[in-house]
């Protein structure tokens, strides 16, 4: 009998058809971890589970939860250490041009003066993104620096210390679309499309889905992207360009409901099967 | 089938409904948590949070 720790709070419908899933299978019992009730004796050892699978959706708590499980000598998928990049921007970018994963260009600055004189040497239109943030929340398409300065000080008065690192990534023209693509382990299983009108392709900001077909090139692209930030079960967030992909993002509690229907793959079933096999300790 | 906490129009919950599971109430558009199951307990859900997401 495997016993698997669902770190949670709410339930969406990816998180049920992931439970519904390990459900299915025999000899795995599934112990629900509810991140709004557990508290942690720090130096205690295990919790009655061979591996958490982690699927908080604050990513404060998930990544504090991933370390007290991780120190406690439990096994987690994610890993700590992958939801610590994959959970800032700034680190996803610095782990991505490590590997030499092409990136659209990204510059980071401290303050109003140096982020301002980093973007007008970039040139507009720039993207101002929060290091820590999703679902396309609090982006900033720049076009000229009447508004570079706006948002500038608006983020330095109104919001809080991390708003004022400035992640600065170069805007890139994406004709409608980018693609999000699915990394288990060592293998891309599924991709889609992203496409919207507005320039944020987020799903959660209305952008729809369409099977994206999986190209050798886009395999080998998400697979080298994954093993960046440390591998697991990611998401990779692309840009299609005239010179070739770009990776924008790094998912690593990857959201998926609107992608099974789509791709034809049953992704809850390979996250199932890579969390068992990690639960064995097996080579993952 | 159990009230909505907000508009008090009833909810519709099955069988495979689980504990903590976010619905949509079908009438006010709310979005609900289930707090408990057998007997159901709906409230409203948590407010979207500054670090939610992927």
């Amino acid at each position: 009998m495997t016993r698997v720790g669902f770190l949670h709070s709410l339930i969406r419908p990816d998180e049920k058809f992931l439970i519904n899933e390990f459900q299915s299978r025999p000899d795995v019992k599934l112990v629900m971890i509810d991140d709004r009730e557990i508290s942690f004796k720090v130096g205690s050892r295990g919790f009655g589970v061979d591996v958490v699978v982690e699927r908080c959706i604050n990513h404060s708590r998930a990544l504090h939860a991933l370390t007290l499980f991780e120190a406690s000598g439990v096994r987690c998928v994610n890993s700590q250490a992958v939801a610590t990049v994959c959970g800032d921007k700034l680190l996803t970018s610095v782990a991505l041009g490590v590997a030499g994963v092409p990136q659209p260009e990204l510059r980071v600055a401290f303050t109003e003066q140096s982020a301002l004189r980093a973007i007008e040497e970039m040139g507009y239109p720039v993207v101002l993104k929060p290091a820590v943030g999703s679902w396309g929340r609090l982006l900033s398409k720049v076009n000229d620096r009447d508004a570079a300065e706006a948002i500038l000080e608006h983020k330095t008065v109104l919001g809080s210390y991390h708003h004022s690192i400035f992640y600065i990534q170069k805007y890139v023209e994406k004709r409608g679309r980018d693609i999000r693509s699915f990394v288990v382990g060592d293998e891309c299983i599924a991709a889609i499309y992203r496409t919207s009108d507005h320039w944020i392709t987020n799903t959660a900001q209305g952008g729809v889905a369409s099977n994206c077909p999986l190209t050798n090139e886009l395999r080998d692209f998400s697979i080298k992207a994954a093993k960046a930030v440390g591998g697991g079960i990611v998401a990779i967030d692309i840009f299609e360009t005239p010179d070739g992909l770009l990776a924008n993002e790094v998912n690593y509690t990857m959201e998926y409901k609107n992608s099974i229907q789509t791709t034809g793959v049953n992704i809850p079933q390979h996250i199932v099967d890579y969390t068992l096999r990690a639960a064995e300790h097996r080579d993952v | 089938m159990t009230e909505c906490p907000l508009c008090s129009a009833q909810v519709q919950l099955g069988a495979d409904t689980l504990k903590n599971e976010l619905l949509e109430c079908g009438e006010c558009g709310a979005e609900l948590e289930v707090t408990a199951i057998n007997p159901f307990k709906l409230a409203e859900a948590p407010k979207e949070e500054e670090d939610w997401g992927e």
